[in-house]
């Protein structure tokens, strides 16, 4: 870790940081407002998700239904745009740390300064991680701040559980953080890296899509790290929280470890 | 100060370089020529610590530069070929960050060469020109005042007025007894700056030369514009190595040997003689035909 580098670093990206957080922000805040209108019509709007096929209510992480907002919340933000939100950063930012800077050859510049490779690719993954850390937590304060404004009935806010979702959200993301960062620091070439990570992300984040709408292909979900974030269950208090956010953190830390290994022995076309 | 020793590195594509050896001493300016893809990027990436060689190696001060990273850059200022900066920064906020990077507190240097250079820092990097982007190039190589200092192709993008002030703080830090490592296409600047130098071509060193004796092998082209046709055609069957240029004009290219060419040409009526200076470019790529044909 180069606290200069890191310094710098985040001075360049915190910019794009704050604009998927506002994002995200916004989209809590929003579904947060609408809430109270959605809650009057629970019971309509259950009846409707009951007409609807199974598997698509399921992939959707709408199964848990409308009657209290922590399950209104994890099926309509957590299961769908806040994976959308931060698996585009990852594959962004990831693409951004490592791969551009060789293929643009500005890391020629910071390796051409006493520090060591690793020390670079390390900041560069703390830069990363710290960039997750932050969306995640202005997406939990706004749902906060957006609860306090618009709901009324206190009881149906569960801070605990509300908690709990943006804990999994940053395993998850640590693990698709960190994966992304492993393409990024073996690529050239920035535009394959973008592709390469790209397709691994949105292949698992379809493929736990796929195993939930169809039980005939339900296996497939298995080999997605998506399915070890099941917000949906976390409300329902079902999940293991415990066990996939160890497996979770487990892969991330694998991946960035191999990422910073390989970066330091690899040749760089500079 | 700098020592490349049986360095060799093959690509897939088959490319590379093979066994390059050659020793820059202190206080010495070491030029690096040769054509575009001989391999003189590639020797520098390896001097650089970028890549590891399959054999040999490169020690800068004694410190092995593929090993020792993190180490071995305290001794090392850099100007790369192709320069790239990290996006969105300011001249001035790159400059102090790299500053920041070698821990180099005193701006002292910074301000005297950004002075000399004279561009403004305050330029967003990606407003700027080449040229612009080479002089904050150079300054940061320059700045942490290193001991050895690479430099890749360090005056393209400068306008003729630059490239003197380049040449002048080359020659002041050799001075100083810095070591110089310096590729280039343009040969004015080795020649004005460098002591020795390596000649390359597909990836293999063809000759390390003292640049004085690149210089007598120079060669000065002579061009004559007679007052007759036939004093030009008479002229050529004198046994100079000349050519006819158009109707009266004839090129002569003369090495050493003043005299014989001046007889020759005093015998008639002469309207006009132009002299061409032969670069060093030239020179080198005659010794590349030499060698050619004695294969």
């Amino acid at each position: 870790m180069n606290s200069t580098l890191y310094k710098q670093m985040m001075k360049v990206q915190i910019k794009g940081i704050i604009n998927y957080a506002f994002g995200s922000a916004f989209y809590m805040i929003l579904m947060v407002w609408i809430y109270p209108s959605i809650a009057d019509n629970a019971k309509s709007l259950n009846d409707l998700m009951k007409t609807m096929p199974a598997g698509v209510s399921k992939a959707f992480g709408l199964e848990s239904g409308f009657n209290s907002f922590d399950s209104y919340i994890s099926g309509e933000f957590y299961g769908l745009l806040l994976l959308l939100i931060l698996t585009i950063f990852c594959i962004m930012l990831s693409t951004q740390l490592i791969a551009k800077l060789v293929d643009q050859g500005s890391m020629a510049y910071l390796l051409s300064t006493p520090t060591t490779r690793a020390k670079i690719a390390i900041t560069q993954a703390a830069v990363l991680v710290t960039g997750i850390f932050i969306i995640l937590l202005i997406t939990t304060i706004s749902g906060f701040i957006g609860c306090y404004l618009f709901i009324e009935d206190t009881e149906a806010f569960r801070a605990i559980t509300f908690i709990q979702l943006n804990l999994g959200a940053f395993f998850l993301f640590f693990a698709i953080g960190g994966i992304s960062f492993f393409i990024s620091s073996l690529v050239n070439d920035e535009k394959r890296a973008l592709g390469i990570a790209g397709s691994i992300a949105f292949g698992f984040f379809s493929l736990n899509l796929l195993g939930k709408i169809s039980e005939k292909i339900g296996w497939l979900k298995n080999i997605s790290i998506y399915t070890l974030y099941n917000p949906s269950e976390i409300v329902s208090k079902q999940a293991d929280m415990i066990q996939s956010c160890m497996i979770l953190g487990a892969i991330g830390l694998a991946a960035f470890i191999i990422a910073v290994i390989l970066f330091k022995k690899r040749d760089l076309p500079l | 100060m700098l020592i490349a020793q049986g360095l060799t590195k093959t690509f897939k594509n088959g490319k590379g370089i093979k066994d390059v050896s050659f020793t820059v001493k202190k206080g010495e300016v070491f030029g690096f020529l040769g054509p575009n893809g001989a391999g003189k990027s590639t020797t520098i990436r390896h001097i650089m610590g970028f890549m590891k060689p399959d054999k040999g190696f490169v020690q800068v001060n004694g410190l092995d530069t593929w090993k020792k990273q993190g180490v071995v850059q305290k001794h090392i200022g850099y100007l790369p070929g192709e320069i790239a900066f990290i996006e969105g920064m300011t001249g001035k906020e790159f400059l102090d960050f790299m500053a920041a990077m070698h821990e180099v507190k005193d701006s002292a240097k910074r301000n005297s060469l950004i002075e000399r250079l004279q561009f403004d820092i305050h330029t967003p990097i990606r407003k700027m020109s080449k040229g612009m982007k080479q002089k904050v190039g150079i300054v940061a190589a320059f700045m942490h005042d290193p001991e050895v200092i690479i430099l890749d192709e360090p005056t393209s993008g400068l306008d003729p007025l630059m490239q003197k002030v380049f040449i002048d703080i080359v020659l002041e830090e050799k001075a100083k007894g810095k070591t110089f490592l310096m590729s280039s296409h343009s040969f004015a600047e080795i020649e004005r700056t460098c002591d020795r130098a390596a000649i390359i071509k597909d990836g293999i060193v063809i000759a390390v030369k003292n640049i004085h004796e690149l210089q007598t092998m120079q060669r000065k082209l002579f061009e004559v514009t007679f007052q007759h046709k036939e004093d030009a055609q008479a002229f050529l069957q004198s046994g100079l190595s000349g050519q006819l240029q158009e109707g009266n004009r004839v090129r002569v290219a003369v090495q050493g040997d003043y005299n014989q060419f001046l007889a020759e040409t005093s015998k008639y009526n002469v309207r006009n003689i132009d002299v061409f200076t032969q670069n060093l470019e030239d020179i080198f790529m005659d010794y590349y035909d030499r060698r050619e044909k004695k294969r």
